[in-house]
């Protein structure tokens, strides 16, 4: 009876400090989301009249405003297109065909997955600009005088954004495809169906669920992205709302700027809402799920080796090239001086060191990093446990508010810091802590998701089971759940790690004297002209990524890679 | 009678290994013909070489007299030019097409005219219970249901030859049984010949004309399911098909009827119909086969007695070994009773 008694008292109490861990983590997110989040909203409907629609009413009755906002619908629609046309054949050709060397495709065509877009941007720029290497090497062999093409351009931001949105695509739908129950093409094939109408009555409708998906994403993908734009569309005065935003805040126009980030969010918002509900809609589509004997591969025939021919090469442009172009830039003399070894020095790497601001950028963003990770990855963990395991009241509304920012444009975040810790009491703008705050709100989401998948791994009867051996709940903790989910919660700080390191679009509207991070110095020495410089930033950055990005692969043991 | 299916001295190697060994048997006209074993003894890998879904390495296939396999002369024809009907395992619906859209679908690949498919939907929805239901999708069917549409969808071109593989697997005891009924029924209806695939030995038994019994991709023994129950062939067999007690036996001599066989523990007596010759062997005996409580036999020991409900399951021990005896005969016994058990049949098998 005794024993009895302390036991549900201990219980008691840790349901306590379950609440006052909630509390905290529920005025935390208050603070640090919800309230600069709700700033923005409240601003774009203000002016110093008070409520007003005056700042839309000036997006859709300024043509130049008008324009960047359809500019951003067609630039990411053509985008999308290209991503689902080229993803889709090529997740097909790799998965359903006798196209040789499928595992070594697949790794080259998720590349460009792992290159931070404007890092991409800034080597196609090098690739196709009017002195770039393929530019070149076009004139040279030729006789023109200058390439047909400019990759600074509209067209340049369309192929950029799809180049590195399709793997998106490319990974839904190989995945899709991997997982179709052979025995429903088959039967197809026994009523009567050749292999083409399997394709098209039964593989297609199958998988477009997944197509859709992926492209909902990868429309997200472009239209919320800066970077691609940025580099190659200032140049040619071509405008869409991220980069609108961008110099609306250089003017500075804070109405106007908050009003674009929410119109911004909800085209962005719109579609991730789609894609949240066709997931969920997936149900209709699940029958009973037999042994899967391994999936068919359709031959090719004469065709597989021309084929493969093609896919190495849209896969060696998507990722490889890049990558060499990027680190033959680095080495090179000065921008645009013939390729030979009498043109190559170490010097900008050497400068770089030399350069307090670059070594400052570099610690800047390890430990901006390195903050957002452990930070949000503890929170993400709190919140998971409470609400997938310990399935507390209340717990799930915060999981809900911890993945808002999901849906939330990087320009959107960045403008809500700025609203929100610009002014006293608390002076954080013009500080590293605004930009902490700004990766806290972004990477939120990606913890929680992480955290959410890892522990719905752990089934909740390992638990019970060492409960029931006559451990308790601490002790469970750490020798059961903790061991368990270690894996996973590693390989999420890394996914939050490595894309907060290279992180753009946030700091560089938020960054300042003494405050910059190696995505700002990289982007500013490329905007001023130093194309060598910015490319052995890249070049250092890119080797780091791929470092991580195989650190994650180890872990996981395959299954998550950046 | 005319040959529906033949298949002839087939092989299947996965690199190495192989899957199907010199594989032969004949399938007729109305007939029902299973292939029985373990699972991985070769029998989906046979039905899916039949379907055309899978090339085999030798051998040769002829469906209703044309031959459609055979690697040597280079023929392959390809599964939809078949002409035949197939049921999966995990009955492979399409979740995006609704029952009606399902069955019809080989009928509309094959362009017939609309009136002749409404008419084919209606007699096979009544044939398979599924009225009404035409319009679902398959994610808002049961698993019954689910299983009778990929029967329709199989049914609905008239094939001569049809393909099952485990299609009752996944279904759950009670509805198993009863689908063994309909299957047979449709079967008798229709008069398709029907290839059948399990390694339930019971559902085998209840529905075949004939059986072929696999292991380790060898036919071991075809036959019609009673000749296979009484005359198995070899242990493997014996031990597959029914329950079956083993246990080690010397044959002391002939007699004019049979053998003389003495067990470990001293027990002596005739079995009847056996002529080996003397020496060691192995005794299989059915648990139907021993009668306990009998003047003759020999001594043994009731160890535990397990009520089955239509039967009453002894473990008795018989020297040094112990049997499994089932009977449906008045007579109880309790644990630890002594009295006679005769063996009325047996087999012997080398060691």
């Amino acid at each position: 009876m005794i024993r009895l008694n302390t036991d549900t008292a201990v219980g008691r109490r840790s349901m306590d400090v379950r609440y006052v861990f909630m509390a905290i983590i529920g005025l935390f997110f208050l603070v640090v989301i919800v309230y600069p989040l709700s700033l923005v909203v409240v601003k774009s409907f203000s002016s110093e009249a008070g409520f007003t629609f005056e700042n839309y009413v000036k997006i859709f009755s300024e043509s130049a405003n008008l324009k960047a906002f359809w500019n951003s619908i067609w630039v990411s629609s053509l985008s999308t297109l290209i991503c689902v046309a080229v993803g889709t054949i090529l997740a097909m050709l790799v998965v359903r065909t006798d196209i040789p060397g499928k595992s070594w495709l697949r790794m080259l065509l998720l590349l460009p997955y792992g290159i931070p877009p404007f890092i991409g941007a800034m080597a196609w720029a090098q690739l196709f600009g009017p002195v770039g290497y393929v530019s070149k090497l076009y004139m040279t062999l030729t006789g023109a005088t200058s390439a047909p093409w400019n990759i600074y351009s509209a067209a340049g931001v369309v192929l950029v954004l799809a180049v590195y949105q399709f793997p998106v695509v490319f990974i839904t739908v190989s995945g899709a495809l991997g997982k179709i129950d052979t025995s429903l093409e088959e039967a197809a094939r026994m009523s009567g169906a050749g292999p083409f109408r399997t394709l098209i009555d039964v593989t297609m409708p199958l998988i477009t669920p997944a197509i859709t998906a992926s492209a909902l994403l990868a429309f997200v993908g472009c239209i919320s992205n800066f970077g691609i734009p940025a580099l190659l569309g200032f140049r040619a005065r071509f405008f869409v709302l991220t980069t609108k935003i961008y110099s609306a805040l250089s003017i500075p126009d804070m109405p106007l700027a908050t009003a674009m980030a929410v119109i911004l969010a909800i085209t962005s918002g719109i579609p991730l809402i789609l894609e949240r509900r066709l997931e969920r809609g997936q149900s209709r589509y699940t029958v009973i799920a037999g042994k899967s004997v391994r999936p068919q591969t359709m031959s090719l025939g004469g065709w597989r080796i021309p084929v493969f021919i093609i896919v190495v090469l849209v896969s060696l442009f998507a990722g490889v090239v890049p990558l060499i172009s990027m680190l033959l830039t680095s080495f090179l003399k000065y921008w645009g001086a013939p390729l030979n070894l009498a043109n190559m020095t170490t010097s900008h790497y050497k400068y770089i060191l030399d350069l307090p601001m670059a070594s400052r950028a570099f610690r800047n963003s390890l430990f901006l990093a390195v903050s957002a990770a452990t930070i949000t990855m503890a929170v993400g963990a709190l919140v998971s446990y409470m609400s997938v395991r310990a399935k507390i009241k209340g717990a799930k509304t915060l999981d809900f508010v911890g993945t808002i920012p999901y849906a939330v444009p990087c320009t959107m975040v960045a403008i809500a810091m700025i609203l929100a810790w610009s002014r006293p009491p608390v002076m954080l703008y013009g500080t590293i802590w605004v930009i902490l705050a700004a990766y806290l709100v972004r990477y939120m989401p990606f913890s929680i998701r992480t955290t959410n998948a890892t522990l719905q791994q752990v089934h909740v009867s390992l638990e019970e089971a060492a409960r029931v051996s006559g451990a308790g709940w601490t002790q469970t903790m750490r020798d059961i759940v903790m061991p368990l989910i270690k894996p996973g919660l590693i390989a999420g700080w890394i996914l939050v790690f490595m894309p907060a390191l290279r992180e753009l679009t946030m700091s560089v509207l938020l960054w300042s004297q003494g405050a910059e991070t190696i995505g700002v110095v990289i982007y500013n020495m490329q905007d001023a002209g130093y194309t060598q410089i910015a490319a052995a930033l890249s070049t250092i950055v890119l080797l780091v990524i791929l470092a991580g990005n195989a650190i994650v692969r180890k872990l996981s043991k395959g299954e998550i890679s950046m | 009678m005319e040959e529906r299916i033949k298949v002839s001295n087939l092989v299947k190697r996965f690199g190495t290994f192989t899957a199907v060994h010199d594989v032969s048997f004949t399938v007729h006209e109305n007939e029902f013909f299973s292939l029985l074993g373990p699972s991985g003894c070769g029998k989906t890998t046979t039905l899916r070489c039949i379907s055309g879904l899978e090339q085999p390495t030798e051998g040769e296939i002829h469906i209703s007299g044309q031959l459609v396999t055979s690697p040597e002369k280079n023929v392959m024809v390809p599964p939809e030019r078949r002409g035949i009907g197939m049921v999966f395992q995990n009955y492979a619906v399409w979740p995006h097409m609704t029952v009606e859209q399902n069955m019809s679908y080989p009928l509309r690949l094959a362009k017939r005219p609309k009136e002749e498919i409404n008419a084919k939907m209606a007699y096979l929805l009544d044939l398979l219970e599924l009225e009404g239901l035409e319009r679902r999708f398959p994610s808002e069917l049961s698993g019954g249901q689910q299983q009778r549409v990929a029967l329709g969808r199989a049914l609905s071109t008239d094939p001569r030859v049809m393909l099952l593989d485990e299609p009752l697997s996944n279904l759950d005891a009670k509805l198993r049984e009863q689908m063994r009924f309909e299957l047979k029924d449709i079967q008798r209806k229709t008069g398709i010949s029907i290839l059948y695939v399990t390694h339930d030995q019971v559902e085998a038994m209840a529905m075949s004309d004939r059986v072929a019994v696999m292991n380790s991709g060898k036919v071991v023994q075809e036959g019609a399911p009673h000749d296979i129950y009484e005359t198995p062939k070899d242990k493997f067999v014996a031990d597959f098909i029914g329950t079956m007690n083993f246990v080690p036996c010397s044959v002391t001599g002939k007699t004019e009827k049979g053998i003389d066989i003495r067990l470990r523990g001293g027990a002596e007596f005739g079995l009847d119909g056996s002529s080996v010759n003397k020496g060691d062997y192995i005794l299989a005996i059915r648990p139907e086969d021993i009668i306990l409580g009998t003047e003759q036999g020999v001594e043994c020991e009731v160890d535990v007695r397990i009520f089955l409900g239509n039967v009453i399951e002894y473990r008795v021990r018989i020297g040094e070994d112990l049997l499994r005896v089932q009977t449906n005969s008045s007579m109880r016994f309790e644990p630890g009773d002594r009295t006679r058990a005769f063996i009325q049949n047996g087999l012997v098998f080398p060691k």
